[in-house]
Parts: structure tokens; C-alpha cells; sequence
């Protein structure tokens, strides 16, 4: 009898702290547009800032902040400053679903901004129903195709190109190129979206591989596997075109296998957007010179070229706003799409609204000025970003330098029926000390 | 052939590596009867104090000695002033099996927390001693190099060291007996409790060890050695957890039948691999293929 | 004085509860809606961990991988099958008891760490498994759409009001009838085995079969509580399942106490609530961005570890203690 007493008190106890917890909450004040005040507008980041994705994408939110404390400085969006709440997912589908719903619940942000991740954030969109709530989602980072469809992602701008598509325009590069048209090819790749996707979109390409691709599980590539891995392809004969698509410290572990066996000259290398940042490659210590000749797909200007207009305001920003972070493939990207959306707030007029600001984006998106050199797509019906890539080769200094001495864009999409071509478009000029003026 | 030969060769490097972290485990399971999580995070702390004394003295050997050091400190330190104080208030019941292993968890956070505080969330390296280009043999360049004959030297000379310690010395008769049965041990005068924190030490150092023979490598941020831990307690496992030969032997079982599924069937089989071999040595000899005592069965 | 049974009033109790909880949701805004539902789920989770730990003395570090079978069952059943998603969230139940069963005659008569050995195995290596058969969609994973709440609830029943009534419901059923079990004969012969195994197999009991049995029951209520994850994610994919949700499982059942099963509720309600705790306190004192970044960490493991060290059998027994004194 006592023991059920006990039990009960227990049970009344746990309810107590339940009801109390939960009681302890505020009914949220519907404001006309969430996040907007004639002082500030709030935008939320979710993404990975710890864990093993956050050591390589941990700089995005820091770079969009550095760039919106420059606008910021500079009187803001019509008046209104921009502040940024980055929330930790560390990667984690859960961890993303409640911390973006608790940005637009809690945080009340007025638009989400440069999400990342596919597993993580398609979960998130759903949950946190920015559907319903129209919150704009703006310049998804992620390689996942179907963040640009709008029936189902009405509220998503994509900015990257999907792994498909680059796996369709790397098909076409090798089949272009003489030196790597009659090689044997071979695809290592990661066993997730990034791998996956890459496979099947050398397959609508229609390009056949000597040997099945060899696809390793996430974060388990140890050097061992990698020898292993080279060693195999090692007899082959010829120069054979070598496919890495995977994340950068994957990329890294098999250039290093390949310096231990001496194969850095066996192969035509061929680095992933997402795998081939050579200031990272040299930081994990892969020898200059083994990433010398190394080709490497890309949409930006290199992140090294302090000549690029759009490189060198952005890097000024860097070194003002975020002290202490070395400038990269990761910070150019936070620092463009903080500008892109800049540039959409603009757009969206004085009164701002989000079914404003998502209108903006389709009427006036395509004509943004943007780092990339490949247009943007921006529509009424479409959600795409950047469609195309460019081709460069490595040097020693880890510099990209367009692959034959001449920049070729190529565009495409991410279905089978279209074959990528070149591009001839012309870059916007960066605006005067990065500040755009649109409107 | 060449591919077989190579097999070979990195299975050893890497059961050598798991080697470590298995030995680490049993170190404590045996003394202290926990599974220590709080070990990746105990390596990953004493290879970041040798990073920052390599990087400082310009020498891998001193970094190497400051990282085998601060790791036994660091082992001792925690057996002294955190499982200690947890032992006296969990006694009995199965509460027994979880908290500690939930403190160890714990643990590991704050020591990831500390170090991604102190160090940055950075891949860092740590450049080898001697050259990691692979060996010649016979005109063909093989996946072995001295950096791996360095690797597989001193995880075979530290298995050596620990099993006259443990076999010629009063401290390892000391250390088996309190492992054994820690009243009679205490009933002939062994100081228990001290005996146990020497367990713990020699773990922490056998962690540092292997950060510092990993790493170079590798990389080392925070959850680096995470992995290693996993397969670590594998090893440990299939070994029979209370015998140091069975972690050393339950990592090489490990690392071979991994690197053979995935070099002649799969790169995917890296994570089943492991669960199938342990689910087999479990079932065909559910008695311990190295266990010293009927420990794992009820 | 009429004479209720005790199986009655716990019954009374459950009804009651969930009387309250009812009520609570009508009064909470959308946020505290959707982190109740994660409330329920988390202490159902724990639940499992209780009755596997607590009550029958076994130690899992694959719950988690346990989870995600429910949860992959629950979503090809909505999504293949087209079952009503009330069935999906059994079916759920169900194959990850089986699953559990199958494994649990291999493995669970193994003592704490070998057990514990062969479910962090399992749990480490579920993402390849995941990725090898297309129908589980790989890493992307596939969608859990439990869908909108019934028009008859109004236009202003949300969907996380949904979420939590689903949630909240399947809970309270599921610990009702745990806490059934656990006070019939089932429930002694569990304690006996826990206490000492040695003499509950003099007495003639099987104890290999009885803690395959335990395992999957513990399984099914786990496989539960992943089919109410994916709904509250709304998909599921490898990455759902961690090995830290095993982790955070086993730490919930220390702050619950592990022979407490009326505390799950709280346990369910620290997992949920440290975290969103540490993150408002970084974002109110702010600092430098290594800081801020790993100071969540920090305090989820600091108060984990406080926990452990001042009431490592739950807050029950600090209940117990303090009446001791009187």
C-alpha cells in the first residue's frame, strides 16, 4: 500500500512539472509580418555550427552575419538593420526540424536564409510548416534537386546546382576533352545524396564507367580503405580519369593515399564542387604538388583570386567583420547569399511582406548581381539558382585556373532530356563597396 | 596478389590502431567494470596537448612523450576525482551498469566542448616522424609505409611492456588480483583503490598513444576519435573484455575481416562487417573465445 | 468506503492524466504544443529503456537503431500499404517487436557489455543497411505524412496540437499497459531476474527466453516511439537515428530514475528541455563564437553529469530520502 502511494506521488510529481513546464508559455502575438519592425528584420540560419559537418560548413552563418553587419554599418535595408539567429543542428534531421520551427515560432524570424543540408532540411520545411506560414526559405544549400519544386517547396529559392547536374556537365567535360575522352574513368564516392546523386547523374548522362563506382559509408574513409581503394585501379593501364565525390576530408584522405603509393601522376583527377576546396585539401596536408593538375568543377570565382572584383570586396568585408576566419569556398558562399538577400529585401519595396519578398525573388531574381559565373534562373516558374559549372585545373599554390588557359561555362538542368551548353553569360558588376542599391 | 598483399598489410596498421582503444577499454572494464565513452574523448584531449607540444618544440618525440604523459595524467585524474565520488553513490542494482556509462558519456561532451573551445572546431594535423611513402617491393609501390612499420613497432612494443608489467611485476600481480576479485585483494593488504586509478592511467596513456600514432594519418578535431572508440569496443568485446590478449586479438580479427569484406566485396560493409563478426564469435562461442573467465554469459 | 482496486487507480490515474493534458494543450501556444509532443515521445522511448534496464537488467546502446525499424515500418506501411496511419504507428510496434524478438534470442541473454557491444554494433551500422535498399530511400530518406488533423476539430486545430494528441495518447496507452505488466507476475519474475538471476533460474524460471522477451517488448514500445519521431519530422532517414539518441535514451532513463516508470514524463521533458535551456542562456550572456557554439555542449553534459552524481536513481529517491527524515 505504501509502494502505491509513493507511485502516485511520483506520478502526481511528474504531472506537476509537466503542466508547469508547459503552462509556462506565452500565447505568440500575431504581427502583421513576423520579424519585420521599422528598426530590424530578423532572419534565421539553421544549420550545422558543431559536429563533424560543422567543422566544414560551421563558417557559413558567420560569413552572412559579417556581410549583414557591413550593410548594417552602411544604414541597412531602407533603414532596417539585419540580424541573423543561427541555430545548431549539428546535422541532425530532429535537431533541424525543432530548431527551425523554433525560429519561426520562437524567434519569430521573418524568412529563413541559407539552410543546409538535404536530410535535414526537407524534414525541417515540413515541420516547421513554412508552407502554410509563407515563410520565404532563401538560397538553400543543398545539392538536392527537389528543393526546386514549388508545388512542393512553394516558399524555396534554390542556389546551388544539384549533383546531378554536375555530374552532367563533368560527363560532357570528359567526353570533350581529348586527354580524358579515351581514358578508363572511375567514380569513388561517398554513400549518401552526394554519391548517390553524382551516380545517377553520370547515368542520365549516359556515361559508363570502367568498374561499378566504389562507394564508401560517411565519415568511415580511413586511409586503409582509401590504399586499398587505389591499389585496386593501380594496374590499370593508361592515365584513367579518377571521379572523387565526397566531402573534402574524403577528397584529402585519398589524394594522401595516393602520394603514399605514389600515384599521384597515375591518375586524372577529377574533384566534386563539393570535395575540391584546395585551401582546405593543403590545410589537411595534401602536398601542393599532388593537387597541381588536379581538375575541379566549380560555379564561383576562385575563392584564392583576389583579382575577381566580387572575391576581393568580399574578402574586405572578411577581414572588417569576421576577424580571424580565413577566406574560402564556404565564406564566399555565406557572403553571396547574404548579398543575394540584401539585394531581395531591396527588391521587396519599403513595405515588406513575405509574399513580397518571394514575388521580388521571381520577377527580379534572374537579374541579381552575384559572385557566380553562371546565371541565376530565378522565375515565376522556376526556384533554381546556379545551373551550370566551370571547369579549372589546380596549381601548387591551390589556385583554380580555367582548365586550357579559357573560361568555359557550361549550363544544364537536372532531368535527362537536355544535354549541357556552353554559356555565354556576363557577370553583373559587383556593387560599389558591396553594397547594392536595387530596388 | 598485390591486392591481397595490401589487404594484409593495412588490416595490421589498422587493427593496430584499434588495438589501442581496445586495450584502453579492458584496461578499465577489468578495474573499474565500466565501458568508458569518456576514452575518445580522454585520447582526443591528451593527442591536442601533444599537437600543441609538437607544434611548440618543433619535435614529433617530445609531443609524442607529452601526449602518452598528459593521458595518463588525464586517465588517473579521472578515476581519482570523477568515478570515484560516482562509485560511492551508485552501489547496487542495475542503476550500476547505466550511470557510469552515462557519466563517461557525459564526460565525453565536456572534454569535446573544452577542446572545440581551446583549439577550434579545425581539422588539425600532426606531420609523421618518418616518411609515410609506401615501401617498394619487388618494383611495385605497397600501401605500407615506415610511418606504418613505426605504428605497428610501437603498439607491439607497448603490448610487450604491459604484458611484463602485468605477468613479472608486484603492480601487475597487484592489478590482476584487484581485477579479479577486489575483496580478497583488499583482505591481502592491495590497495584497491589505488591499484584501480593505476588502471586507469595506463588506459589514458594507451589513448594519447594511439592519437599520436593515428592522427598523422588522419586529422584530429574534437570527435576524431569517436570512430576508433566504436570499433575500439567492438574489438574489446569480441575479445572477451576482461583479457588484454583478447583486445589485441579482437582488434585484428576486426580490422582484417574489415578490410577483406570491403577490398573483395563492398566499401559499404564497413559498419555491418563489424556487427556480423561480433554477432558470430557471440554465437559460436558464447563462452568467450579469449574471455579468462565465464564472463559474459549469465 | 468503497474499495478501488490498484488496478483501477492507476487506471483512474492515466485517464486523468490525460484529463490534464488535454486541457494543457488548449491553453499552450503552437511551440509548447510541438515540444509536448517530443515530451510524449522521448518519455515512451525512455519507457523502453526502464523496462529493459530496470526491470529486467539488461543494458542496450541500439535503441535507436530499434527506433528507426519502427519508424521505416510505420512509413512504408503509410506510404506503400496505404494503411491509416493509427495502424502504421502499430505496425510500427510490431515489426520492431519482432525485430527485437529475433534479436533478442541471439543476443539478449548476453550479459550488460556484450549486449550492450552488439546493439551499438547494430546501431552503427543501420545507415548502410538503409542505403542499400531503395525502397528506404537512402540517406535523403522517405516521408512520414501522417496528415491534417480532422476538419470536425475546427479550423484553428493545429497541426502540433495534432501532433501532441497522437503523441501524448499513444504514450499513455503504452505505459498504461507497461505498467500493467510490470504489476502482474510478469513484472516480479523481471525483478526477480534483475536482482539475481542465478536464483530465478533455480526457481525454474527460463531466463534466457524471459529476457529475449523483455528485449521485445522493450523493442516494440521503442519501434513506437520512432514511428511518433518521423511524425513529428515528418520523414525518416538514417541520420534520424544517431547513436547520441541512444545516448540521450539511456540518459533520460538515469534522470527519470531506471526503476521509476512514472517518471518517464520528466525524463522526456529534460530531454527536450536542457537543450532549449543551454541555447537561450548563450544567446541571453553571448561571447565570442567558439563559445557560443560549444557551450550548449557543455552544460547538457555538465547537467548530465550533475544528475548522475546527485540522484543516480532518479528524482524519486530524493523524494524518498527527505521522507525518510520526517
Amino acid at each position: 500500500m505504501i509502494r502505491n502511494t509513493r507511485m502516485k506521488r511520483f506520478s502526481i510529481v511528474s504531472a506537476v512539472a509537466t503542466v508547469g513546464a508547459l503552462v509556462f508559455s506565452t500565447l505568440p502575438a500575431q504581427a502583421a509580418t513576423p520579424g519585420v519592425s521599422a528598426k530590424e528584420i530578423k532572419l534565421g540560419y539553421s544549420g550545422p555550427l558543431t559536429g563533424s559537418a560543422g567543422l566544414v560548413y560551421g563558417k557559413l552563418p558567420g560569413a552572412m552575419k559579417a556581410y549583414f553587419d557591413h550593410i548594417n554599418a552602411n544604414g541597412g535595408v531602407y533603414g532596417r538593420k539585419i540580424k541573423l539567429v543561427s541555430r545548431d543542428d549539428k546535422y541532425l534531421p530532429t535537431l533541424a526540424a525543432t530548431q527551425t520551427t523554433n525560429l519561426v515560432l520562437n524567434d519569430k524570424v521573418f524568412a529563413l536564409v541559407g539552410a543546409l543540408g538535404t536530410a535535414t532540411h526537407s524534414k525541417a520545411y515540413t515541420a516547421a510548416q513554412l508552407a502554410k506560414n509563407n515563410v520565404p526559405d532563401l538560397f538553400v544549400n543543398t545539392g538536392f534537386s527537389g528543393f526546386a519544386n514549388k508545388a512542393k517547396y512553394p516558399t524555396t529559392f534554390t542556389i546551388l546546382p544539384s549533383y546531378a547536374m554536375e555530374a552532367k556537365i563533368m560527363a560532357k567535360f570528359i567526353k570533350d576533352t581529348p586527354t580524358l575522352a579515351p581514358q578508363a574513368s572511375f567514380l569513388i564516392a561517398q554513400d549518401d545524396e552526394f554519391g548517390v546523386d553524382g551516380v545517377n547523374g553520370f547515368a542520365l548522362a549516359g556515361h559508363k564507367f570502367t568498374a561499378a563506382p566504389t562507394l564508401y559509408p560517411q565519415g568511415a574513409l580511413t586511409p586503409a580503405l582509401a590504399e586499398g581503394a587505389l591499389t585496386k585501379l593501380s594496374a590499370v593501364p593508361g592515365k584513367p580519369v579518377l571521379v572523387l565525390f565526397g566531402t573534402t576530408d574524403s577528397t584529402a584522405t585519398i589524394l594522401k593515399a595516393a602520394e603514399k603509393l605514389s600515384l599521384t601522376t597515375k591518375f586524372n583527377w577529377i574533384a566534386g564542387s563539393v570535395g575540391g576546396d584546395a585551401n582546405t585539401l593543403l590545410a589537411l596536408g595534401v602536398k601542393p604538388s599532388t593537387i597541381n593538375g588536379a581538375l575541379a568543377a566549380s560555379f564561383f570565382p576562385d575563392a584564392k583570386d583576389a583579382t575577381d572584383p566580387y572575391v576581393s570586396e568580399f574578402m574586405k568585408i572578411n577581414s572588417k567583420y569576421n576577424k580571424g576566419v580565413s577566406f574560402d569556398n564556404v565564406v564566399l558562399q555565406g557572403m553571396n547569399s547574404a548579398m543575394l538577400t540584401v539585394q531581395a529585401l531591396r527588391a521587396a519595396g519599403k513595405n515588406l511582406t513575405r509574399a513580397g519578398l518571394i514575388s521580388a525573388i521571381e520577377s527580379k531574381g534572374a537579374d541579381f548581381a552575384s559572385a557566380g559565373l553562371v546565371p541565376l534562373n530565378y522565375s515565376g516558374t522556376s526556384r533554381v539558382g546556379y545551373n551550370g559549372y566551370w571547369f579549372g585545373q589546380l596549381n601548387e599554390k591551390g589556385e583554380l585556373k580555367p582548365f586550357g588557359g579559357k573560361l568555359t561555362v557550361y549550363t544544364t538542368d537536372s532531368s535527362s532530356n537536355s544535354a549541357p551548353t556552353a554559356s555565354s553569360y556576363e557577370r553583373k558588376p559587383v556593387p560599389k563597396n558591396g553594397v547594392p542599391t536595387n530596388s | 596478389m598485390l591486392e591481397f598483399f595490401t589487404a594484409v598489410l593495412t588490416s595490421l596498421s589498422t587493427g593496430a590502431i584499434y588495438a589501442l582503444m581496445s586495450t584502453a577499454l579492458v584496461l578499465v572494464w577489468r578495474s573499474t567494470r565500466v565501458i568508458n565513452f569518456a576514452q575518445a574523448g580522454q585520447a582526443v584531449l591528451s593527442t591536442y596537448i601533444g599537437y600543441e607540444v609538437t607544434t611548440r618544440s618543433g619535435s614529433y618525440w617530445i609531443g609524442f612523450i607529452g601526449a602518452v604523459l598528459s593521458g595518463a595524467i588525464i586517465g588517473a585524474g579521472i578515476d581519482r576525482f570523477f568515478m570515484r565520488p560516482i562509485f560511492k553513490r551508485v552501489k547496487s542494482g542495475p542503476i550500476v551498469m547505466i550511470a557510469p556509462v552515462v557519466a563517461t558519456l557525459g564526460l565525453l561532451g565536456i572534454i569535446q566542448a573544452i577542446v572545440g573551445f581551446v583549439w577550434g572546431l579545425n581539422y588539425l594535423t600532426i606531420a609523421a616522424p618518418v616518411s609515410t611513402e609506401g615501401l617498394k617491393v619487388f618494383g611495385s609501390v605497397i600501401a605500407f609505409s615506415p610511418f606504418n612499420l613505426m605504428v605497428l613497432i610501437s603498439v607491439t612494443l607497448s603490448m610487450i611492456l604491459l604484458t611484463i608489467l602485468f605477468q613479472k611485476t608486484n603492480l601487475g600481480l597487484a592489478l590482476r588480483a584487484s581485477a579479479y576479485s577486489p575483496e580478497i585483494a583488499k583482505l591481502s593488504g592491495i590497495k584497491v583503490e589505488a591499484i584501480r586509478t593505476i588502471g586507469w592511467a595506463l588506459a589514458g596513456a594507451a589513448g594519447g598513444l594511439a592519437g599520436m600514432l593515428y592522427v598523422p594519418g588522419s586529422y584530429l578535431y574534437p570527435n576524431s576519435m569517436e570512430v576508433l572508440l566504436v570499433f575500439g569496443f567492438i574489438a574489446a568485446v569480441i575479445g572477451g573484455l576482461d583479457s588484454l590478449f583478447g583486445a589485441v586479438a579482437g582488434a585484428m580479427i576486426l580490422g582484417f575481416a574489415i578490410n577483406f569484406s570491403t577490398t573483395y566485396i563492398s566499401y559499404k560493409l564497413v559498419f555491418p562487417t563489424a556487427f556480423v563478426i561480433l554477432i558470430l564469435v557471440l554465437l559460436i562461442k558464447p563462452g568467450g573465445v579469449f574471455s579468462s573467465k565465464k564472463g559474459r554469459k549469465d | 468506503m468503497v474499495k478501488i482496486s490498484t488496478n483501477r487507480k492507476r487506471t483512474l490515474a492515466f485517464v486523468l492524466l490525460g484529463w490534464v493534458l488535454l486541457i494543457i494543450s488548449d491553453r499552450v501556444g503552437e511551440l509548447r504544443q510541438y515540444q509536448g509532443s517530443f515530451v510524449a515521445m522521448y518519455a515512451l522511448a525512455i519507457a523502453s529503456i526502464i523496462l529493459l534496464t530496470g526491470y529486467s537488467g539488461q543494458l542496450s546502446l541500439g535503441h535507436s537503431a530499434l527506433m528507426a525499424v519502427g519508424a521505416y515500418a510505420g512509413a512504408l506501411s503509410i506510404n506503400n500499404l496505404k494503411l491509416h496511419p493509427a495502424l502504421a504507428l502499430i505496425v510500427a510496434a510490431l515489426i520492431a517487436g519482432i525485430f527485437g524478438l529475433l534479436l533478442g534470442f541471439t543476443v539478449a541473454r548476453l550479459s550488460g557489455p556484450y549486449l550492450a557491444g552488439t546493439t551499438l554494433a547494430l546501431a552503427v551500422s543501420l545507415p548502410t543497411v538503409a542505403n542499400q535498399f531503395p525502397i528506404l530511400g537512402g540517406e535523403q530518406g522517405i516521408i512520414f505524412d501522417i496528415g491534417t488533423p480532422p476538419s470536425r476539430f475546427g479550423e484553428d486545430f493545429s497541426q502540433y496540437k495534432w501532433f501532441f494528441w497522437i503523441s501524448a495518447l499513444a504514450a499513455l496507452i503504452t505505459i498504461w499497459m507497461l505498467s500493467n505488466l510490470l504489476a502482474s507476475r510478469y513484472g516480479r519474475v523481471f525483478r526477480a531476474l534483475r536482482d539475481n538471476s542465478v536464483a530465478a533460474q533455480l526457481s525454474g524460471i527460463n531466463v534466457g527466453r524471459l529476457k529475449a522477451i523483455a528485449f521485445s517488448i522493450s523493442s516494440g514500445i521503442a519501434g513506437l516511439a520512432g514511428g511518433l519521431l518521423v511524425m513529428l519530422i515528418s520523414g525518416v532517414s538514417p541520420s534520424a537515428f544517431p547513436l547520441s539518441l541512444s545516448f540521450a535514451l539511456l540518459t533520460g532513463a538515469v534522470v527519470t530514475g531506471v526503476y521509476n516508470l512514472k517518471g518517464v514524463m520528466l525524463g522526456g521533458l529534460v530531454l527536450v528541455a536542457i537543450p532549449e535551456i543551454a541555447e537561450s542562456v548563450v544567446s541571453r550572456i553571448g561571447g565570442s563564437e567558439g563559445f557560443t557554439t560549444t557551450l550548449p555542449g557543455f552544460m547538457v553534459s555538465a547537467l548530465l553529469i550533475l544528475a548522475v552524481l546527485f540522484t543516480p536513481n532518479g528524482p524519486g529517491q530524493l523524494l524518498h530520502h527527505h521522507k525518510k527524515k520526517h
